[in-house]
């Protein structure tokens, strides 16, 4: 019973992770129909910037997440306007290629300048704290960071479902001529929604330097499934991308430990083609 | 306009690569020897590492080092300074097919008189298989894969004790525990990445287990660049084996370590195949919640301080300056190979393959860097004085445990749990 | 008939890449050589992507799966059944073929991103299934044991002639088979398909049967273009051929070069694989991943710049020295 309580805790709570690293992506896409590939590398830079915050400095990644998401929203912005912009209706694939380029180019500059060694903060404030539910043990830093997923997530639905900035968004996601007749500046929400995307995944990947050693190849995988997250939730949609990731999440953990650890990325990309080929354009999409 | 100036920048660049190439070559002779490594990808760190050594190896070789008392440190070069060695790096990004085609590259354009590589067992293999087509030679110091000296290759040379080797002296480790400590090491689970170097490992162990009876109760492959192991450690907690054997490199040997103490479980004993665990900057990341885990080694700078004391000073003077970090165990490796190639060629006068060939394959080497202190291949191409230790990490310091003719200290068994820690 | 522009330069390349052989040392063991069979296979890979993704509008980035399974053709008809790579191709082929029909048939209803994205997770699922799935190797994959030199083994030791004629034989069947589509009703059906699939509907054209034709097509090639890589390597193994990396590449060539054109696949490689392998010959001591720095910034740069690639670029400068006359000729 344990196992199984555990199994479901970490379920969840790898779950809240995906989702969080999917929150920023999920919104560009939304709004832009635009795949940044670069996301696991913007993930793996905000984790640079709180390791060596943490290691340089002595600053606790429980405070510089903060600055590491101010700093992907920048690069978010810039990529926005250096490389989306430009290649935005070129062709169909452009942005989405442009910004492999880029990831490339991210991911390797790392390489050459930070090494490939693999870092992590130790003696951090979380630092291997737990505590016990039900026999189950609850790794404190995942908690946070999952508290910090439904914060985040909560906080963009209510930006865009309740403010005016929120509603301008939503105009240009649907419309951007529409929105333009409108008197919305779109050139400026879709450099804003590609700030904001970026400043979510900074914020994960500061919160995860709490627990997770980095190096340049991390984002690989977060950000394959972030992909996989964002599509099985539906277009853009912020709730579809929580319950999508916690599926995920469930599906990694119960086949990892019941059916066999090798096969749990089988199944999450396994059910991710199930559902949308029941359901095209994702559980939540429209 | 502005690509005119990167191109011109492009030219300038190569240019100086010239220069610096041409001012490099003196009187004595070149010979080149390839070091073929994974230089950028996901096992990067350990290929940098390997290519310092090999550097490091070919200072000694070509510089005067009369404070170094090893075959050929003392004077400049080979045969008397006819000859020097120019280690040309090459990169395979961890890819079997970049591996072979950068073989032939260096073999048929640069003129390698060997390549030392590949670290990954499954690029070693096409890259070996290339120098075996082309008759030339190939030393390979750490991939420990068991069927690279099973093909029946000629031109083929391995340094590193097998997993087959490693498995059996893990096994031998429990089974003088059981008799002489009372351990009462029963149950054993394996944890491994499902690649070629992790699953040969496994089936290495499963091996040596059958011979004392150990009941393996779990066996959990993973996906090397997991993003947790979350029910990879549930599945061994809940198996609760008495001792584990990890295959793990670099990162997921972190991940695993941390996880095992987020879940608050440990086997009794865990000993590790080589990477992750003897990588010192790992060891140095995980701080404490490394310690108590055992591994096999050939090379710890506690062994280095009693059995090799040359080959400290090999690593104060051209290895740490490169790498800044002591050797490790495989890389220390790909220097022993050129080493004995070198010493190889100086006994056969020259490079000339086939001469050197023969040298190699019937002579015994000295090999300060070596545990054993010498390195002879059997007809197979495995050196059979290849010697493994089993030592016990505490403090970030590695603590010999085993055989008993090395150990230097008791070992703590069983492994302190994680809350009295 | 008569030879217009495009037959000229069509047979004119075949005669120059039939002659660069009998020049001694260019090709024979060279490093040269190595580059030159590369093009060619990379090509041809390309070529085969653009088929369904250029010509057919469905960007698939799935393509190494098809690859992989060729390869894995050859590669157990060598290493697990002692036999030659001539039956293991054709049937990797076939199987490549038939498993892109049972994956397309479903993933066909998915648009835009969500077809890319299902197609990323095609390769994971594969790649991951093939690592355990022991009766074709595993993780350790198949290794080629060492066969006698010659074509009835399709193996060369010291010299890169034969494996250059065969990657030629590919490129050749692949962009003779491009060259067919474009002239046939196959090629016409393709692009009604990619411009509107209701207008095409409406004309009578059955476009489930077309996609999936021309996906068998792609695939059945891509695995040919897998099954010669395997035996150029001696090896294969999962991360190997059936990779995101090695599935981005068909795209990357084709995208380059100039989507959905007919030369754009083998300008795409001409230009990419050399920089690929020179760079990491001769710049990757300037320090680790400096030739992947290098990679991603080109990458870019032609996206920003100039979509359509080298087409593009060719044509834009073709149109401007005469004078805008023959647009329609550079374009297709």
């Amino acid at each position: 019973m344990s196992d199984f309580l555990q199994v479901l805790i970490d379920g969840i709570l790898s779950g809240l992770l995906y989702a969080l690293v999917a929150a920023g992506l999920s919104m560009i896409w939304g709004v832009m129909d635009v795949i940044n590939f670069a996301h696991g590398e913007f993930l793996m830079v905000a984790m640079y910037i709180c390791y060596w915050m943490g290691f340089m400095l002595g600053l606790d990644p429980i405070f510089t997440w903060i600055a590491s998401g101010i700093f992907l929203f920048i690069l978010g912005g810039l990529t926005y306007k250096w490389i989306i912009k430009r290649s935005l209706g070129k062709a169909a694939m452009a942005p989405l290629l442009a910004t492999f380029g880029l990831s490339m180019l991210l991911k390797n500059f790392c390489m050459n300048r930070f090494s490939p060694n693999f870092r992590l903060l130790s003696g951090t404030l979380l630092d291997g704290k737990t505590f016990e539910v039900g026999g189950a043990i609850v790794s404190v830093p995942q908690l946070v960071t999952g508290i910090f997923a439904l914060v985040i997530l909560a906080a963009l639905y209510w930006l865009i479902k309740k403010t005016r900035l929120g509603w301008a968004i939503q105009a240009t996601a649907m419309d951007k001529e529409a929105a333009e007749l409108m008197g919305i500046d779109t050139e400026k929400i879709y450099l804003l929604v590609f700030g904001i995307g970026g400043a979510c995944v900074g914020v994960a990947g500061g919160l995860m330097t709490t627990y997770l050693a980095v190096h340049p190849e991390v984002g690989g995988l977060f950000s394959l499934i972030a992909f996989v997250v964002v599509a099985l939730g539906g277009f853009g949609s912020i709730t579809g991308a929580l319950f999508a990731a916690l599926l995920i999440g469930l599906v990694e953990s119960f086949t990892g430990f019941y059916v066999a650890a090798v096969l749990k990325y089988v199944a999450v990309f396994a059910i991710y083609l199930i559902v949308i080929l029941v359901r095209p354009k994702g559980l939540f999409g429209w | 306009m502005k690509l005119s100036k990167r191109t011109a920048v492009f030219v300038m660049l190569i240019l100086c690569s010239a220069l610096f190439a041409s001012s490099a070559a003196f009187a004595a002779e070149e010979i080149k020897i390839g070091a073929l490594f994974p230089l950028t990808g996901p096992a990067a760190v350990s290929g940098q590492n390997c290519v310092n050594s090999v550097l490091a190896a070919a200072d000694v070789i070509n510089q005067k080092n009369p404070d170094i008392n090893a075959p050929l440190a003392a004077g400049e070069g080979l045969l008397g300074g006819k000859y020097v060695i120019k280690v040309v790096a090459a990169d395979h990004q961890g890819k079997p097919d970049v591996a072979k085609s950068e073989a032939e590259r260096l073999y048929n354009q640069e003129k390698v008189f060997a390549i030392i590589g590949c670290y990954n067992s499954s690029a070693t293999k096409p890259a070996s298989a290339v120098a075996e087509r082309a008759k030339k030679i190939f030393m390979c110091g750490c991939s420990s894969s068991a069927a690279l000296t099973e093909r029946g290759y000629k031109y083929f040379f391995r340094h590193a004790p097998t997993d087959a080797i490693e498995s059996v002296e893990f096994v031998d480790y429990i089974e003088y525990l059981n008799k002489e400590k009372n351990a009462g090491v029963k149950t054993l689970g394996l944890i491994y990445e499902n690649t070629e170097f992790g699953k040969h490992a496994a089936e290495e162990a499963r091996k040596a287990a059958k011979k004392i009876d150990l009941k393996i109760v779990a066996d959990v492959p993973f996906n090397n660049g997991a993003t947790n192991l979350n029910s990879e450690v549930q599945k061994l907690k809940s198996a609760n084996p008495d001792a584990v054997f990890g295959a793990a490199l670099g990162g997921d040997y972190s991940l695993w370590v941390r996880t095992m103490k987020q879940v608050n479980w440990l086997p009794k004993i865990a000993i590790n195949y080589c990477t992750g665990y003897q990588n010192p900057a790992v060891q140095k990341e995980l701080a404490g919640d490394g310690n108590y885990f055992m591994g096999g080694m050939g090379y710890s700078p506690e062994l280095a301080k009693l059995f090799m004391p040359e080959a400290i000073k090999i690593q104060d003077k051209y290895y740490t300056p490169r790498s800044s970090q002591p050797f490790d165990s495989d890389s220390i490796q790909e220097a022993v190979m050129l080493m004995v190639i070198a010493q190889a060629i100086e006994k056969a006068g020259g490079p000339d393959t086939e001469k050197v060939l023969k040298i190699i394959q019937t002579e015994e080497f000295t090999s300060v860097m070596s545990l054993s202190g010498t390195v002879k291949f059997g007809p197979d191409g495995q050196n059979v004085n290849a010697l493994s230790v089993i030592t016990q990490i505490e403090n970030q310091k590695y603590n010999t445990v085993f055989p008993l003719k090395y150990k230097d200290t008791e070992p703590v068994y069983p492994m302190v749990p994680w809350d009295k820690r | 008939m008569r030879m217009n522009k495009r037959d000229k330069l069509w047979y004119g390349f075949i005669a120059a890449a039939l002659a660069l052989p009998c020049i001694p040392g260019v090709i024979e063991g060279s490093f040269f050589g190595h580059v030159a069979t590369m093009v060619l296979l990379y090509a041809a890979m390309a070529q085969s992507w653009n088929i369904i993704s250029g010509y057919g509008g469905q960007v698939s980035f799935g393509h190494s799966v098809f690859f992989g399974i060729g390869a894995y053709g050859a590669a157990l008809a060598v290493v697990t059944f002692e036999s030659l790579p001539w039956y293991g191709a054709p049937l990797g082929m076939l199987a490549a073929a038939l498993v892109s029909v049972l994956i397309s048939y479903p993933c066909f209803r998915l648009k835009g991103h969500y077809f890319a994205i299902a197609t990323f997770a095609i390769v994971e699922i594969f790649n991951r299934l093939f690592m355990i799935w022991d009766a074709v190797g595993g993780a350790l994959g198949l290794d080629y044991p060492i066969l006698p030199d010659g074509w009835k083994n399709f193996s060369w030791s010291d010299t890169k002639t034969g494996y250059y004629i065969g990657a030629l034989a590919i490129f050749l069947l692949v962009f003779g088979i491009v060259r067919w589509i474009e002239k046939n009703r196959m090629g016409y059906y393709l692009l009604a398909v990619r411009e509107g699939q209701e207008t095409a509907e409406s004309l009578g054209v059955n476009s489930a049967v077309v996609k999936l034709g021309a996906m068998a097509l792609s695939a059945a090639l891509a695995a040919l273009c897998g099954a010669f890589f395997a035996q150029y390597n001696y090896r294969v193994d999962p991360p190997m051929v059936m990779s995101l990396d090695m599935s981005m590449k068909f795209v990357l060539i084709t995208i380059l070069g100039g989507l959905g054109t007919f030369w754009g696949p083998f300008l795409g490689a001409l230009v990419l694989i050399p920089l690929q392998e020179y760079t990491r010959a001769y710049l990757s001591h300037l320090g680790a991943g400096i030739d992947l720095i290098i990679f991603g910034l080109i990458i870019i740069v032609v996206m920003i710049k100039e979509p359509r690639g080298i087409m593009g670029l060719l044509g834009y400068f073709g149109r401007k020295a005469a004078g805008a006359a023959e647009e329609e000729g550079e374009d297709r």
